[in-house]
């Protein structure tokens, strides 16, 4: 087991959270404007995890799935496992960067930085269960490790409004978890996926109670309308990085647990295809008109996840309903990925902007639509960043949405059955209509007239906001005319999605 | 050579875009050079491109999966499409150096007109239909930014974001026809549809489906009935970017998309005369509000929206030559008209014409360049704008109902009328307010001047442009004529002198308008139906209240109520139980 890299690449994370947690708390930071010691070393933990990650993906692609055992339980790390695990790294890479700045003089800030830790390998965990019990427990932990990350500013009352209604809200659909696990266990005798795979092949009340459980237990994590009302309020009340992660590892992690679990009952002959797509498609328009009014920037952020989840939900649609479409069903995965990136980009650039405006002045009220107007002047870098992550989020071209919703959508037509032409349409019509809420912040932006008359702030540590959002800019224009970069890793995890539903 | 020729004619202006962004608004000297040597030297590389026109396709390297290849071709329909769209940019941004002199932001014009430029070559030039519509959206996005330039300006960013979303709603129809021709051909390639399609490989609903949503992508792009609400209010741009991309390159991205496809399409029952009906059903909408419009650049690009439905209705008719040709001669024309008005509104600083007058001997040049640009919209012979409309004239009555044919004369007569209207106003009569006006510096000068001497010759072309595209399109069953062959055709036909008869009787009425019996119920009602859109405006008011006032409701299932909530849950459960219920057992 020690020269198994999948061990390193789960334990690394955890052994580091708890080495910078204590050097956090009993080495102050050099000043009150310098960060604590513990950002830097997160910042290293995270580059070591990906010495093993490394070696981890070599096995895979030379040897097929890695597999680690520990007596009963065994975690396998698959092309699913690849691109998730390459999401969380290049995100929280990024957030513990811009986190550097941002959570400067914060109460408790080494905590900060070891709970990311340990989200992070909760997810890697999770990603790589084979059983359905086993799936549930790193769900819970990463669960758990949310939901202080959530409510940080515990002395503000929304903050912790939006940390209660979360973790009351998670955990009844944890619940539901628990009960449609138990129920497939108590069908069955069997733990492991594949093994319930092969044993549930004809529906009864017990399995589609089961599955209804599980779908909206996890579907409270992956925000699927109705369950997704906590999104809005802990996306905007958590800080700039929480709120990144949140909207662009967190729920979509959420949603590979659902599968997962799903895919125990995929022989089961359940109309799961037609549920997605039509899923998908409410969470699109209930995501898009529920922004259309926010005038809270981090707000519309949220209900615009709720949105870009639908694609992915219309996507999954369309790859367990034709085989046609599962054999072609990188655009979900290439989604997940660029969504990270744009929604990622997005928040930290509106961070950075709430951060000059008002945080650093002690103000945690959120950014207001009104707060952007004529932004651009005094920061013109955070400004062009935020227009291009709204303008990548619109699916507009030169930018990576644009590709991925384009490769969602013909996964969907490679079925060749015409009345897919309709849910396109629905789409098209939802792209369109979030432009609504996409296009008016950037033109407030490029006003010439403006709000704040105060000179432009330059906070010590100002690189450590900026480089990631130079990096993130211009990972989202590169895969925007470069989609066959992330080629490699969206195929191998088609190739799994295919083997789990087929 | 066109494999090297091309790729640079897309990468020059959007290098040129990016350095100038670099640059900033600081520099605002060299910001006017660069752009403009940028543009230049991009207008000097499609020139070349007309050197390179065959038949072939030029395939790079794969995009991605589900891309299909970056593939591009050498027709003649392409490379003309990119010269104009380069040509007349390159004329433009050497006009903005003195238009947009000391005005804010420079940086972001130049950029966004340059970033057009190249999306607009590449639309043209690419043979592979996701690179159509990866282009397609980015000329929407210039062209929202553009529009909505003065970000303070409410109107003007109404207008911007107006303009995004009816293109972008058309923009569905292309993104469903591309899918839909990948879902049935397994490829991206053009050609290969168009070989499918003729080849009966594609049920005929689908083909169906892929004909009428590439109509709507068209008719919305191109400011058709009933998507046209969007061009008047894109007027709020400032003026060289009305004409370049309102007048002569963005919206004619529809009339090529139909061109491009129609020898697949041409047989799908009832497509070509849906085509021919918008095209007619525009060209007498439009050119009604342009008679009573008020404002300077709402008349043309009134007659813009108008023109270009000759255009589609050429396409009805079945005559990709004659649409192409009055494209060509419209883009030069309309440009220039635009230019020109630009630069009254720069010097007197209103657009209303009711505001101006007796201009003529005050700004002799300008006066005389948009006469000549208006002789061309009215059919004057022989300027551009009176062979190419008559070569429509021609192929409509030679390929569709009579009746259509007197609707189209009919509208000759509505054209003269407010080009004539439109002139008068302006540039004789009495000052009607005492307004300074300068004549044209030289940076703007010299654009004019160009575009009046293109107006007036650029139908001595006419020959090498129906062989090129005869020669590069050999599925698309272009005739090749020379230009003798033109000549003798037109004054030939006793129609023509019918047509022109027409344009004199619209001149006539203008000035014999005190005389007429115009002044009745009848033309008050046609009146203020006109400067209502014609009900179009307040259908765009109730879409957007209906949708705000959709979103209002959505709020209210975010209660805030943690009880609610997980009721919402319950729901959520109780509605997977029944469908799960309904499918599995």
């Amino acid at each position: 087991m020690p020269m198994n890299p999948l061990f390193w690449l789960l334990i690394t994370p955890i052994i580091c959270a708890l080495i910078l947690y204590v050097v956090g708390r009993t080495i102050p930071p050099d000043d009150e404007s310098s960060p604590n010691k513990a950002a830097w070393l997160s910042l290293f933990s995270i580059l070591l995890t990906v010495v093993p990650f490394v070696m981890t993906a070599k096995k895979f692609t030379e040897e097929g799935p890695v597999s680690l055992t520990a007596g009963m339980i065994t975690l396998t790390f698959d092309g699913i496992s690849l691109l998730m695990t390459s999401v969380l790294l290049v995100l929280s890479a990024m957030v513990v960067l811009f986190s550097a700045q941002y959570m400067v003089a914060e109460d408790h800030e080494e905590k900060f930085y070891g709970q990311i830790m340990i989200l992070m390998s909760s997810i890697m965990g999770l990603t790589t269960a084979t059983d359905i019990f086993n799936l549930y427990v790193w769900f819970e932990l990463m669960a758990v490790s949310t939901y202080t990350l959530v409510s940080f500013y515990r002395n503000r009352t929304e903050s912790l409004e939006s940390g209660i209604k979360y973790l009351v809200q998670s955990a009844a659909g944890s619940v539901l978890v628990i009960l449609g696990t138990s129920i497939l266990f108590g069908l069955t005798g069997e733990v492991k996926i594949s093994a319930i795979r092969e044993s549930i092949l004809t529906s009864s009340p017990a399995v589609i109670a089961a599955t209804a459980c599980l779908l909206i237990g996890y579907g409270v994590k992956c925000a699927i309308v109705p369950m997704h009302f906590w999104l809005p309020d802990a996306h905007s009340q958590a800080p700039a990085g929480i709120s990144a992660l949140l909207s662009g590892i967190v729920i979509e992690t959420g949603l590979i647990a659902l599968l997962r679990a799903l895919s125990a009952v995929s022989h089961a002959h359940l109309p799961l295809g037609t549920i997605f797509l039509v899923i998908g498609c409410i969470n699109m328009f209930i995501g898009t008109f529920s922004a259309l009014r926010q005038k809270e920037i981090k707000r519309m952020l949220a209900f615009s996840s709720v949105s870009q989840m639908g694609y992915i939900l219309l996507g999954i649609g369309f790859a367990i309903s034709f085989p046609a479409s599962a054999q072609n069903a990188e655009g979900i995965f290439t989604h997940i990925f660029n969504h990270a990136l744009m929604k990622g980009l997005a928040f930290l650039s509106a961070g950075a902007l709430v951060y000059c405006i008002k945080v650093s002045k002690g103000n945690h009220e959120p950014l207001l639509l009104d707060d952007l107007n004529g932004v651009s002047a005094k920061y013109p870098l955070y400004s062009l960043a935020f227009t291009i992550s709204m303008l990548a989020l619109g699916g507009l071209p030169l930018f990576a949405g644009f590709i991925s919703k384009w490769q969602i959508l013909a996964s969907g037509i490679a079925a060749q059955k015409s009345w897919v032409a309709f849910l396109i349409a629905l789409a098209g019509i939802n792209s369109v209509l979030s432009l609504g809420h996409y296009a008016p912040p950037i033109n407030r932006i490029y006003r010439h007239v403006s709000n704040n008359n105060e000179v432009a702030i330059s906070p010590k540590f100002q690189q450590a906001m900026i480089i990631p959002i130079i990096i993130l800019t211009a990972a989202v224009i590169l895969l925007g005319f470069f989609p066959g970069i992330t080629a490699g890793i969206t195929k191998v995890a088609s190739e799994t999605l295919y083997t789990m539903f087929y | 050579m066109a494999g090297i020729l091309i790729p640079f004619l897309i990468f020059t202006p959007w290098l040129t875009a990016i350095l100038v962004w670099f640059i900033g608004d600081k520099h605002e000297e060299g910001l006017h050079q660069f752009a403009s040597a940028g543009a230049i030297l991009s207008a000097i590389l499609s020139l070349l491109l007309l050197s390179q026109i065959g038949d072939s396709t030029i395939s790079f390297a794969k995009i991605g999966p589900l891309f299909g290849n970056l593939s591009f071709s050498t027709d003649a329909l392409g490379i003309i499409l990119a010269c104009i769209a380069n040509c007349i940019g390159s004329l433009t941004v050497i006009f903005s150096a003195e238009y947009m002199k000391h005005e804010k932001s420079l940086a972001r014009y130049y950029s966004m007109v340059l970033l057009f430029i190249g999306a607009m070559s590449g639309l043209v030039l690419t043979a592979n239909i996701f690179m159509i519509f990866f282009f397609w959206e980015i000329t929407a996005l210039c062209s929202y930014q553009l529009i909505s330039f003065y970000n303070d300006d409410p109107n003007a960013v109404r207008g911007g974001l107006k303009a995004l979303f009816i293109t972008q709603f058309g923009g569905i129809g292309l993104m469903v026809a591309g899918l839909l021709i990948f879902g049935y051909t397994h490829s991206f390639e053009i050609g290969r549809f168009i070989q499918a399609a003729q080849g009966g490989e594609i049920p005929a609903n689908v083909l169906g489906i892929i004909g009428f949503t590439l109509i709507i992508a068209a008719t919305a792009k191109s400011a058709q009935f009933p998507f046209f609400t969007w061009l008047p209010d894109a007027m709020e741009a400032p003026t060289p970017v009305s004409a370049l991309i309102h007048a002569a390159t963005m919206v004619n991205a529809g009339v090529y998309l139909l061109c491009r496809f129609f020898p697949a399409l041409e047989a799908v029952p009832g497509w070509k005369m849906t085509i021919l009906i918008l095209g007619l059903i525009t060209i007498l909408i439009s050119s009604l509000m342009a008679i009573f419009a008020t404002d300077l650049k709402r008349v043309l690009a009134y007659s813009t929206v108008s023109q270009l439905g000759y255009m589609f209705a050429a396409i009805g008719a079945g005559s990709v030559l004659a649409c192409q040709f009055h494209l060509l001669s419209h883009a030069i024309f309309k440009a220039l008209l635009f230019l020109c008005a630009g630069a009254i509104i720069h010097s007197c600083g209103t657009r209303d014409m009711y505001k101006m007058g007796g201009f003529f001997k005050k700004i002799p040049f300008i006066s005389i360049t948009f006469i000549i640009g208006s002789l061309a919209l009215a059919g004057i012979p022989v300027l551009n704008g009176f062979w190419s409309k008559e070569l429509i004239l021609e192929s409509i009555h030679s390929g569709t109902p009579i009746i259509i044919y007197i609707l189209m004369l009919f509208s000759v007569i509505l054209t003269a009328l407010y080009t004539i209207r439109c002139v008068w106003l302006v540039f004789f009569g009495e000052p009607r307010s005492d307004l300074h006006v300068h004549d044209a510096p030289f940076l703007m000068a010299l654009p004019l001047g160009i575009l009046s001497l293109g107006t007036i010759t650029s139908w001595l072309v006419f020959e090498p442009f129906s062989r090129s595209l005869s020669n590069s399109l050999p599925l698309y069953g272009i005739p090749k004529e020379t230009l003798s062959e033109l000549v003798s055709k037109i004054f030939g036909d006793p129609y023509t002198f019918l047509a022109l008869g027409m344009v004199a009787i619209g001149i006539l009425i203008w000035f014999l308008r005190n005389k007429l019996p115009l002044h009745n119920s009848i033309t008050r009602k046609i009146k203020s139906i006109s400067l209502n859109s014609f009900g179009f405006e307040a259908i765009n008011n109730g879409v957007v209240n209906g949708i705000n006032a959709a979103s209002e409701a959505i709020r209210n299932i975010q209660t805030g109520s943690l009880n609610w909530n997980i009721f919402g849950m319950l729901i959520g459960l109780i509605c997977i139980l029944i469908a799960l219920m309904i499918g599995g057992l």
